[in-house]
């Protein structure tokens, strides 16, 4: 195990050369999109530690994220579950979109987004949390069936206040598949690097590589049930990210239920490497004129 | 006429040849405003810190404008040597770096925080110094 646990770590802190420093948030937009002709890949997973009538899960995901434009990222997602004492589910793929309408910095930095979801009912990831949040009680063989193809819209604001971001997300949701009205959610940040200034020597553990900061998320209820906010999940998630080379950073947030709906806590863990001009390699690889 | 296309010709060959971009011409449309450009580096005093800066261009900016800031042509990216970048103001430089030029290719920075942006002013003033154009941009 000893043995297993170093080579992940040694593969973790050998991989290759950069990025510009990576949010911290897990839930949370800002306005910095993936640089363009970057490809990020990025794995994470939301832990789920259960109340009395609940069980453990795991709910992993993989994102792809692409830069087209310097005002439009695009964004892949796969995800699954597994609960302890019932069954593990690919629990479906999203297709994002996030779009700059503004070219120059202001002091809120709007960004538009938009989603549409194909996942089942038991999905876990909670990347957002809208309406009441996640079905976490339920067995898998209950939700699993139930097919939702959904469209969301997020309006991102973001400021840069000296070394400072501070970004708040208002979410809408629509399930297409059936009658739940429109559901609300919210996700708040705040996040600052831990040193001001870059030192000259290469290293790994030093503060510049670190950003830390708080998130707060939750759900708005849903035109249908007449924003019982009370009735949702909300959460307050202390954040970390560590650049652990050059183009590889490894995220951490533990998140703690406001409320008495969802999971106690969350542990949320990912890791995200950046492919670098990833479309003038990929076009030299198909030969191109790059 | 052939003695200026020939002019032409060998004036692009350095950058054809190293992949330097030379021929480098700003966007008329990107410009700093004059609050902006009167800001002075609060490192100047500081050169020390440029080591700083040398990890942020390799980490940020080589992708696009080389070891060297000389800019890669099939990037479409600034040659930060030349004479039309060096000759802007510290706070016109910080500016753009913490802008961009997202139409154009530039992403913005200002996700770094501000210190590490004047950082990356004070390393590219020393790209100037370094003068001639490298080999090593291929």
């Amino acid at each position: 195990m000893a043995r297993l646990l170093a080579t992940f770590f040694g593969v973790l802190l050998a991989v290759g050369v950069g990025s510009a420093q990576e949010s911290p948030y897990i839930v949370t937009y800002d306005h910095h999109l993936e640089e363009p002709g970057n490809l990020e890949i990025e794995t994470y997973a939301t832990l789920g530690v259960p109340r009395s009538v609940q069980n453990l899960y795991i709910a992993p995901w993989m994102e792809i994220e692409y830069g087209v434009t310097g005002r439009w990222t695009s964004e892949f997602y796969l995800e699954g579950q597994g609960t302890a004492g019932d069954s593990a589910v690919f629990t479906g793929w999203r297709w994002e979109n996030r779009f700059r309408p503004l070219k120059r910095e202001h002091f809120f930095n709007p960004v538009l987004y938009l989603e549409y979801e194909n996942t089942s009912e038991a999905t876990r990831i909670q990347k957002e949390i809208v309406g009441g949040g996640a079905d976490v009680e339920s067995p898998n063989d209950e939700l699993q069936p139930v097919k939702n193809h959904e469209l969301e819209a997020k309006l991102i604001l973001s400021a840069t206040l000296h070394d400072w971001n501070l970004a708040g997300n208002f979410i809408a949701e629509k399930n297409l598949s059936r009658g739940e009205g429109f559901e609300f959610g919210y996700a708040l940040g705040v996040s600052r690097p831990l040193a001001a200034l870059a030192s000259g020597a290469a290293c790994r553990f030093c503060r510049e590589n670190f950003v830390a900061g708080v998130e707060f998320y939750g759900g708005l209820g849903s035109t249908q049930d007449g924003f019982r906010v009370g009735d949702t999940a909300h959460y307050v998630a202390p954040v970390v990210s560590w650049q652990v080379s050059e183009n590889a950073t490894i995220h951490f947030s533990p998140a703690l239920a406001l409320t008495g709906q969802g999971s106690p806590m969350l542990i949320r863990v990912g890791y995200s490497y950046e492919i670098r001009g990833f479309s003038t390699r990929l076009s030299q690889w198909l030969g191109g004129k790059h | 006429m052939r003695v200026f296309i020939t002019g032409l010709f060998l004036l692009a060959l350095p950058g054809v040849l190293f992949g330097q971009n030379t021929t480098y011409q700003q966007d008329p449309n990107w410009q700093a405003p004059a609050s902006a450009s009167a800001r002075a580096n609060p490192l100047a005093r500081r050169p020390e810190t440029t080591a700083g800066g040398q990890k942020l261009f390799h980490r940020n900016c080589v992708e696009c404008h080389g070891e060297n800031g000389s800019g890669l042509v099939k990037k479409h990216a600034a040659d930060l040597q030349l004479p039309i970048v060096q000759q802007q103001t510290d706070g016109i430089l910080f500016w753009k770096i913490s802008n961009g030029n997202p139409d154009h290719g530039m992403p913005s920075f200002s996700n770094l925080p501000e210190l590490q942006r004047w950082q990356l002013v004070l390393y590219l003033r020393s790209l100037k110094a370094s003068g001639e154009p490298s080999s090593k941009q291929k």
